[in-house]
């Protein structure tokens, strides 16, 4: 058994988005579909932060909900810790499904607005039969709620009662509820103000060092990708185009749209470096160039990225799908 | 300073609510000089978009400027009757918001909504109108202008559509821009896109710039000057550069040190204990106080005064007291 914790292997998720059929009879439509993802393989290791980053529409999340189960796959195939999760009976993946959680984007919308604090974080420890009597849930869901910064008392309260920051600690709390092992962070604190992203951060970290947590971190913001993730996937168009060691990215990005990422980041320390400016958008997914789908907006495009898909190369310095990669 | 564009003097905007009177905006004071770019920094609830909002008389009722001045090239207009506001609204001061697609209509083509601002504010004809709008979309780096101009907005990328939204604040050659947000939805990469566009675009016609926003990362690219608001006061305003490299409230220090860059060695972290407080409790004395790492006795009961050091003004005890600490 290696050490991977979760194994990715050509995954895709294609969404439908034709019209009814007798549209498509009357106005002589074909099908239209969205590649979401796109053959992505990767592996996360026991203890790591594997983050995924992108721009809107890359298929971040996708990924994410795919792998804890809200969406299925279309194709490929997902093991978790060698398990291929396609292949369980509902009572095995019931077993399996504690082990893994997911933190949402929005403290907001994640938290049922009519329920205390104390039965959602316990909802977790109810459907998986862990807190039978009664006593034992309360006194596990006192401990969580200290563990994230809050205290015992705020469990009688309700979500509203709470700043943006709190609930995402709630929600925190309730995914540790079930001891899982491994958590995908969808944008943990893309909607927090900064000074208490950097409470949530630290605790995320705090939390995996005290029970040996594996992170996939999902965010569009590569400087807390650089400071959370001790590796990183970088997507375009719902393909890899570059994983490599988090550190190594950011001193040597291979790919293009990479480079581009990282010139795009505003300066805060104002050194006045000159930098290449960045060009265009992401496009239509639903009609993605041909070729490497990134060659409209490459500065090193040439006619054979036009026309060729390029593969994912792996080295020591990690993967990338590349033509012009050195 | 005979080129001072905007000056707002103790600013103050409440909202009668059931709960009494809320006070968003508490005292905030700034000067803004002709083609200068201020940005406006703080957590969501400080005041920053109000401020905003409080200059061009876009304040929903029942809120409403209920002390201090604004002057705009040094005639008063936060008392102006709503007639008077529209008409320097569009034409001497252009708006930027953060969502392109609500600050565009719909239903109409873009060329339609540039050419009636236009015409409503300057006097030309319909041809010489929409020569005038495909020149500026074509400024803002739209391609193809001639042709687009004749899209509807849903047929433009995000990115896109906040450059026609660029394009339509400059419609009048405004003197003033108040941009709020206007890059919070945007992917980074088309982000720094629209914050050169915007830079551009207002050097080359001189307009003075409000960036409001939360990223002290666009302040740091795009602005001059920056307010630092907390609760709804400022504290701290003063050189982009001074603010971010040398901060003295310790606000500002904390912030600077909460937000993760690409060049960070540390493990950890610095982060501010505690929240903003809501506008409902606001502690008597300073704002910060229940936060701050300094805090003094005279830091609970008494408001800090704004006072000058070097090139900025910091609300802070700290300073008052100077010599002392």
């Amino acid at each position: 058994m290696s050490d991977n914790l979760l194994e990715i292997k050509d995954l895709s998720r294609i969404f439908d988005i034709s019209k009814p059929w007798l549209n498509r009879l009357i106005e002589r439509e074909d099908r239209r579909l969205l590649r979401a993802v796109n053959d992505v393989s990767l592996n996360i290791k026991r203890g790591e932060t594997f983050a995924l980053v992108g721009e809107s529409g890359s298929g971040k999340s996708t990924i994410a909900k795919v792998i804890v189960g809200l969406l299925a796959a279309s194709s490929g195939e997902i093991r978790f810790d060698g398990v291929n999760l396609a292949e369980q009976s509902p009572t095995a993946m019931r077993n399996i499904r504690r082990r893994y959680q997911m933190i949402f984007q929005d403290p907001f919308a994640s938290l049922n607005p009519r329920w205390r604090v104390r039965d959602i974080i316990a909802e977790p420890l109810r459907k998986f039969g862990m807190g039978d009597m009664e006593g034992s849930s309360q006194k596990r869901v006192d401990e969580l709620l200290e563990l994230v910064g809050l205290s015992a008392k705020d469990g009688s309260k309700f979500p509203h009662e709470f700043s943006g920051g709190q609930r995402q600690r709630i929600a925190i709390a309730r995914v540790l509820s079930s001891k899982p092992e491994f958590i995908v962070c969808d944008e943990p604190t893309s909607a927090l103000d900064v000074s208490v992203q950097a409470q949530i951060l630290n605790l995320m970290r705090d939390l995996q060092d005290d029970f040996g947590l594996t992170y996939l971190f999902i965010s569009h913001d590569l400087s807390v990708v650089r400071h959370m993730a001790n590796r990183i996937g970088v997507l375009y168009l719902g393909r890899l185009v570059e994983v490599s060691d988090s550190k190594e990215m950011f001193r040597n990005p291979r790919h293009p749209y990479t480079q581009m990422l990282l010139e795009a980041v505003p300066d805060l320390d104002m050194t006045g470096r000159t930098r290449v400016k960045a060009a265009g958008e992401i496009p239509n997914p639903i009609t993605p160039p041909s070729g490497c789908t990134f060659h409209p907006r490459c500065p090193l495009a040439d006619a054979h990225c036009k026309a060729n898909i390029p593969p994912v190369v792996e080295s020591d310095l990690g993967a990338v799908a590349c033509f012009k990669a050195t | 300073m005979s080129d001072v564009l905007l000056s707002v003097r103790d600013m103050v905007v409440d909202f009668p609510t059931r709960h009494g009177l809320l006070r968003a905006v508490d005292h905030v004071s700034f000067d803004l000089s002709r083609g200068e770019v201020l940005g406006l920094v703080g957590e969501s609830g400080a005041g920053k978009s109000i401020t905003g909002a409080a200059i061009i008389g876009l304040i929903e009722p029942p809120g409403h400027i209920s002390g201090g001045t604004v002057h705009l090239d040094g005639s008063r207009i936060d008392n102006l009757g709503m007639e008077e506001m529209r008409r320097i609204r569009g034409k001497r001061v252009g708006m930027v918001f953060q969502d392109p697609l609500t600050s565009l209509n719909p239903l109409y083509t873009i060329a339609k909504q540039l050419i009636q601002t236009i015409r409503t504010h300057l006097d030309l004809t319909e041809k010489q109108a929409r020569a005038r709008a495909i020149g500026l979309l074509e400024e803002v780096g739209i391609p193809a202008a001639d042709k687009r101009i004749d899209d509807y907005p849903h047929q433009f990328s995000g990115g896109m559509r906040q450059r026609v939204v660029i394009a339509l604040a400059l419609c009048a050659g405004p003197e003033l821009i108040i941009a709020d947000e206007p890059t919070t939805a945007l992917d980074v990469s088309v982000q720094s896109q629209i914050i050169d566009v915007l830079k551009r675009m207002c050097a080359e016609h001189g307009t003075a710039v409000i960036l409001i926003t939360h990223d002290m990362g666009v302040i740091a690219e795009a602005a001059d000057r920056v307010a630092v608001l907390y609760s709804g006061r400022i504290a701290e305003i003063g050189p982009v550069r001074e603010v971010i490299k040398q901060a003295k409230h310790p606000y500002t220090k904390g912030l600077m040190r909460s937000i993760p860059t690409l060049t960070q060695t540390n493990d950890r972290l610095t982060q501010i204990p505690g929240t903003m407080p809501r506008i409902t409790d606001r502690p008597e004395g300073c704002a910060f106080a229940p936060r701050c790492g300094h805090v003094m006795d005279i830091c609970r009961s008494q408001q800090p005064a704004t006072r000058s050091v070097g090139n900025c003004e910091v609300a802070c005890h700290l300073e008052t007291e100077g010599g002392a600490s």
